[in-house]
């Protein structure tokens, strides 16, 4: 925070005088964390403020070239905070039985109802505890990310995991399957295996949502006076009437070749032209054009 | 969620050989085979709390060992005494 008036001076905070050396501020600091540190001080919430005070003053005041600067007036003491640092006390109760240590008072139990309920009830739990979660990827192609189907992960210890691919999923979508995690390490069930899907993408497909879009390349003898033209699509090949006076850019819509819905019905498939000259020189075409003058300006938008 | 290794390594800003020193003095317990160990978020904390130890502290090995043993007690007995408390309440309301 600019400005803040509450900002103290890092010599004091550390309580080191202003000709303090390296050595008397890192003893000061190890002193004051030892004391302050919030994993030290699982309860006390005014110890982490403290703390985090120290520590900022110990970053300026441990750098020869923050100290000097901050001596000389260059800097303030703000902004000096380390990023956050997640402290164990925060996961210290959700840690589970792996870090509990009960000794500390297992003769208590012995004469505590209660307290003995509450071992017997945490070995329980943790016995119960399911299994951990396991993550996976699967590429799978553009086609089968359309249309559905069914893969096979081979696992790192030699088991296989099927997956069916509903139709229609998405790049990066998560799939989970219930119970092929790892397995409990007491009599809980087994966690889950979540895996992310990536689609690999299709020489001629690209996706939108539920649509397909498709560049078809048609000859300019198609563009200009129509016709019938076979077109891809992920359920095969259909025919397409291209309109009379078609041309680059025009777009064609093939209601229900898209990817299925949840609900069962079908995005569309987005035709879009492109006019193609032909790729080798057309003696034919050239003593026809030669006769021709366009009564158009293509690049009429591009006028300066 | 699940942490690997290589992530773990990466977050905590160690290496393979210091790993291996925690998990073998138990200061660090992940999941899973010993192949492909799985860590937590805890796990991560718990490697940063041993770096503040090491490096801002300066306390030894042995030291740690000692601190991470004591600091599991404490937080095993600060849910036992809290449950105690929790229970303390829930009768003396029932008991009105």
């Amino acid at each position: 925070m600019f400005g803040d008036m509450s900002l103290r001076d890092p010599y004091e905070v550390l309580g080191v005088a202003r000709t303090a050396t390296p050595e008397d501020i890192r003893s000061a600091y190890r002193k004051l964390a030892k004391k302050l540190h919030p994993d030290l001080n699982p309860g006390d919430s005014k110890a982490e403020d403290r703390f985090k005070e120290v520590t900022g003053a110990y970053e300026i005041l441990s750098d020869a070239e923050k100290r000097r600067r901050f001596d000389a007036g260059e800097i303030d003491a703000s902004g000096t905070e380390r990023p956050q640092q997640h402290y164990y006390k925060e996961y210290a109760g959700a840690a589970g039985p792996r870090y509990q240590n009960t000794s500390g008072f297992a003769d208590l139990a012995e004469e505590d109802d209660f307290l003995a309920e509450l071992l017997r009830r945490r070995e329980q739990q943790a016995r119960r505890a399911p299994g951990a979660d396991r993550l996976y990827q699967l590429q799978v192609d553009f086609l089968d990310a359309v249309t559905g189907a069914t893969r096979r992960i081979t696992l790192p210890d030699g088991n296989s995991l099927d997956v069916t691919i509903p139709p229609g999923i998405q790049d990066g979508q998560t799939l989970r399957l219930r119970g092929k995690g790892a397995p409990s390490r007491g009599d809980g069930p087994p966690g889950d295996a979540l895996v992310e899907i990536t689609i690999r993408p299709h020489k001629f497909f690209t996706r939108d949502g539920d649509d397909i879009l498709i560049e078809l390349p048609v000859t300019i003898a198609e563009a200009i006076l129509g016709g019938k033209v076979k077109v891809p699509t992920p359920s095969g090949a259909v025919m397409l009437t291209v309109p009379k006076g078609s041309t680059t850019g025009s777009t064609l819509r093939l209601k229900g070749k898209g990817v299925a819905r949840r609900d069962g019905s079908h995005g569309d498939e987005l035709v879009k032209l492109k006019v193609m000259t032909p790729a080798q020189p057309d003696a034919e075409l050239e003593s026809f054009l030669s006769n021709w003058t366009p009564n158009y300006d293509p690049r009429r938008d591009m006028q300066p | 969620m699940i942490i690997s290794k290589t992530e773990f390594l990466y977050r905590a800003q160690t290496d393979q050989e210091t790993l291996q020193l925690w998990i073998s003095e138990e200061w660090i317990a992940p999941q899973g085979p010993d192949t492909e160990p799985e860590f937590s978020e805890a796990d991560l904390a718990r490697a940063g709390l041993i770096r503040n130890l090491q490096q801002d502290l300066g306390v030894n090995t042995e030291g740690v060992g000692v601190i991470l043993n004591l600091l599991d007690q404490i937080h095993s007995l600060r849910w036992a005494l809290s449950s105690r408390l929790r229970a303390g309440e829930t009768e003396s309301e029932s008991g009105t």
